[in-house]
């Protein structure tokens, strides 16, 4: 197991962070112009772009009459990793990515609001240190809000990892690369942490099921710091544009 | 890259032997000297500013029968074909476009470069070759006159010896003609090596290669252009340098350049011209036929009537 | 790009601006828009920095990886170019939409660097005949508003000067092949010269006269544009500015796109402006990425990144 490996006999996780600590968020709306909402967020050293087009009329293939069909295209810099990616997207890890991530946002998202149209989230991750979906998540939602689409509830993403601390199992919060290439195992949540709802729930290895209810309360704990998190960088973000957009108009 | 399957590949990290012949291995002042001699005559008797169109220019339209349009032309030992096929719709496009599309294909015949072989699959050369082809292709061809459909000219390169862009352009602009697709201008080209001060009006394989090699010394002209003209109404339709050069010598470059194009121009008009007679004498010859079988047939009515009249 | 619908008179007002050197945001034919640009942004690589001018976003990031040279060019590293266009500029760039415009600006890159005047491929090389660096620049573009080759390779020169290449503490020969040590060291490295690295400029012809950097607006009005590639000027990029006397910044590649033609007196204006043009880019662009080296080795050095 490798699970003492992760925590050290302070308890202390590898990078310094205690068992229950998220990296530092930061992030910003409205980064690019052109899009109709934009959004950049670092999550410790992962970092990624998010772009939202439209509500716009669906092309006919795709159109339905109960919603509005959420597109979305998750692709990784050529320079994001380690080792050099040969292709930014495409391959299968990044179609899988593009298709939890169009799970996730569907459920946030009032898509009844907009029948026969279609929403385009394009991600695009500079940096990967682990956690690209959480963060690629967390990054949409906010892009989504930017644009003004009308939101059931901030859909956030967090993981967590099982480790222990002597005989007590310490779940980790959002788990970093080095953690994730250990070898443990990573339960990725995506959630509508205001209606407790769970969109998306990802187990990368076995996890004895008595601990399961311990590490998805740890990781949808974390949901919830994020939503306040992203409701912050929100309203900040609102005030400041009114401000700016005072100026604009005298 | 995939790997073709369907023919035999050589294996991937193969190197040419020549590499390690004493003719590859001669130093750049060894080429330079056995490409031009002291009196400025170069190694195929040419002088700098002579160009292969003048005195070796062979081209003739009408090569494939399944085309639209074709032409060969040779360039001594540089040989191209070009074929253009009857206009088509675009398929599979979601918008309507107002002018119509050109599809330029270049690929080099696999025995065609004296140093590698070619692989089958296009190779990034091959690509941007297509793509300046078209460039240069693009102003000239009246593509309002086919909205929504696209025209296929491909160019296949038998046999290179430097300047097949050039050529390329040449053989496609004649191919166009030859297909009867209307254009504003017929479409000329030329390239030139620059080696130090020297400028060698459309180069050979050896001086082109010689021309992009890293000079020993610093600071000198090396370099390669080509340009594509519309001599009637003066303007130039692509322009493509690689190298590195100073304002001076690419102004005097494109002086050059544009003379030589102008000079190729009779050379065109006169085979185009000669296809006008070509066809003219063939219509009369086949009208000729015509009439001549027509009179056979009405002879026989005639001598069938009385026949029957007779009977 | 992205949904730009021109009508006819608003294309003639444009035309009319640049008749009369004034164009529709206030500029001259011959003025550049603000940019903004930050190097070292991106971690994970050798080399990287970020480019914004006006709307046009592009992200430049250098890896390096050890190679075998070419058989007929022995003593010389590799350099290789990749464009990707990302979706989030516009929408039509999704899947592989963007990889028309990206090969185009990838190969323009790559002839422009050709030249062993224009990048010394020599500093990349380890050992003669064996092994060599080869640098990979992934050029990431995140919006269009124009003029993208220039932009990008501003960027990309920027990022190239920001590159660090690890030394090689001890190599071995085992047999045929070379094993090498790298120092582990993050500061035992050498920096890539880049003075001499090419920049693009593009000269959109709109009626009778060329402008350089065109906005996107002013690209929908032309039919034909020039882009010339002129070497850099070294003494721009170094503290110690050794006066090279009789340098000449030379065209490295010069090339067409639209589907228009010009005429030759166009063509030779255009060049002379262009040539002007990256003069006063290369100087500008010099004198900023010095500034931030000081800054950087000062440890005062902020970094922005797109929380900006």
């Amino acid at each position: 197991m490798p699970g003492p490996d992760l925590l050290s006999s302070q308890g202390l996780r590898l990078d310094g962070r205690r068992p229950n600590e998220l990296r530092r968020i930061r992030c910003k709306l409205g980064v690019f112009t052109q899009p109709d909402g934009s959004a950049y967020l670092e999550q410790g050293n992962t970092k990624v772009l998010a772009a939202v087009y439209g509500p716009h009329q669906a092309s006919k293939s795709k159109s339905s009459v109960e919603g509005v069909v959420v597109n979305c295209q998750y692709s990784m810099a050529t320079f994001s990793t380690g080792e050099r990616k040969n292709r930014p997207r495409g391959d299968r890890k990044s179609q899988e990515m593009s298709l939890h991530l169009r799970q996730a946002l569907t459920a946030a998202i009032k898509t009844e609001l907009y029948p026969r149209s279609q929403i385009d989230i394009y991600i695009e991750v500079l940096q990967a240190d682990g956690g690209a979906y959480c963060a690629s998540v967390n990054a949409a939602t906010l892009a989504l809000v930017d644009a003004g689409v009308p939101l059931r509830a901030y859909a956030c993403a967090c993981s967590a990892s099982m480790a222990w601390r002597g005989a007590e199992p310490a779940p980790l919060l959002d788990v970093g690369h080095v953690e994730e290439a250990a070898g443990g195992v990573v339960l990725t949540v995506a959630s509508l942490p205001s209606t407790g709802n769970i969109a998306l729930l990802e187990l990368s290895h076995r996890l004895h099921s008595d601990y399961f209810e311990i590490v998805l309360s740890r990781a949808m704990q974390g949901c919830r710091d994020i939503e306040i998190i992203l409701d912050r960088a929100v309203r900040e973000h609102l005030a400041e544009g009114w401000t700016k957009q005072d100026i604009v108009t005298i | 890259m995939p790997l073709d399957y369907r023919r035999f590949n050589g294996p991937e990290d193969s190197i040419p032997y020549n590499y390690y012949t004493k003719e590859y291995l001669k130093s750049y002042h060894e080429l330079h000297r056995e490409l031009i001699d002291e009196n400025g005559v170069r190694k195929d008797g040419r002088t700098l500013d002579e160009a292969r169109s003048l005195c070796m220019f062979f081209a003739r339209t009408d090569m494939i029968s399944q085309a639209k349009g074709s032409a060969y032309i040779e360039l001594k030992k540089t040989k191209v074909v070009c074929s253009v096929f009857d206009p088509r719709e675009i398929m599979h496009q979601n918008e309507f476009s107002a002018l119509g599309q050109l599809f330029c294909e270049v690929k080099f015949a696999p025995f065609s470069c004296p140093r590698q072989r070619r692989p089958h699959a296009p190779d990034a050369e091959e690509k941007a070759l297509s793509v300046a082809l078209r460039k240069a292709l693009e102003p000239t061809v009246c593509r309002h006159l086919f909205p929504n459909y696209q025209l296929d000219i491909f160019v296949y390169i038998l046999e290179h010896d430097g300047a097949c862009l050039a050529a390329a352009i040449n053989a496609a602009g004649l191919a166009l003609a030859d297909a009867a697709v209307p254009m504003y201008d017929i479409i000329t080209a030329c390239s030139l090596a620059v080696i130090g001060d020297q400028m060698f009006v459309d180069p050979t394989e050896a001086e082109e290669n010689l021309a992009i090699m890293n000079p020993e010394k610093d600071g000198i002209n090396n370099g390669l252009i080509t340009m594509a003209v519309m001599p009637e109404l003066r303007q130039i339709s692509d322009f493509r340098q690689i190298g590195s050069m100073d304002v001076n010598c690419i102004m005097k470059a494109t002086e050059v350049l544009q003379k030589e194009c102008e000079k190729i121009l009779p050379n065109i008009q006169q085979i185009l011209v000669l296809n006008v007679v070509n066809s003219f004498e063939q219509q009369k010859q086949l009208e000729k036929e015509a009439k001549e079988r027509e009179a056979a047939l009405n002879a026989k009515m005639e001598e069938w009537k009385t026949l029957l009249n007779a009977g | 790009m992205a949904g730009l619908l021109l009508s006819p008179t608003e294309k003639i007002y444009i035309l009319h601006g640049v008749q009369d050197d004034y164009r529709s945001d206030g500029r001259t034919n011959i003025d550049y828009r603000p940019m903004e640009l930050e190097t070292d942004v991106v971690s994970h690589a050798s080399g990287s920095a970020r480019l914004r001018l006006a709307n046009t976003d592009i992200l430049v990031g250098v890896k390096t990886e050890i190679d075998v040279p070419k058989p007929d060019n022995p003593g010389l590293g590799k350099i290789d170019f990749f464009v990707d266009c990302s979706a989030n500029a516009t929408p039509e760039f999704e899947g592989r939409g963007g990889e028309q415009l990206a090969n185009n600006i990838s190969n323009m890159l790559q002839r422009a660097y050709n030249s062993s005047q224009a990048f010394d491929l020599k500093q990349l090389c380890i050992l003669e005949g064996k092994q060599c660096w080869k640098l990979y620049v992934d050029i990431l573009i995140l919006e269009c508003g124009g003029n993208l080759c220039d932009a990008v390779s501003l960027a990309v020169k920027a990022a190239l000067f920001n590159t660090r290449i690890p030394f090689v503490k001890a190599a071995l020969m085992d047999g045929g092949s070379v094993d090498f040590q790298l120092s582990d060291d993050p500061y035992d490295c050498k920096l890539l010269e880049a003075g001499t690295a090419p920049l693009l400029v593009t000269l959109c012809k709109i009626g009778d006269k060329c402008v350089v950097d065109p906005s996107a607006e002013e690209e929908s009005c032309s039919v034909i544009s020039l882009i010339v590639g002129i070497t850099g000027n070294p003494k721009y990029y170094s503290k110690d500015a050794i006066e090279t006397p009789n340098f000449k910044c030379k065209c490295s590649t010069i090339g067409m796109n639209g589907p228009g033609s010009v005429a030759p007196e166009t063509f030779k204006n255009a060049i002379n402006q262009g040539i002007i043009a990256a003069n006063s880019l290369d100087e500008a662009l010099g004198r900023a990425l010095l500034r931030e080296r000081q800054e950087c080795n000062n440890f005062k050095k902020n970094s922005y990144g797109f929380l900006k």
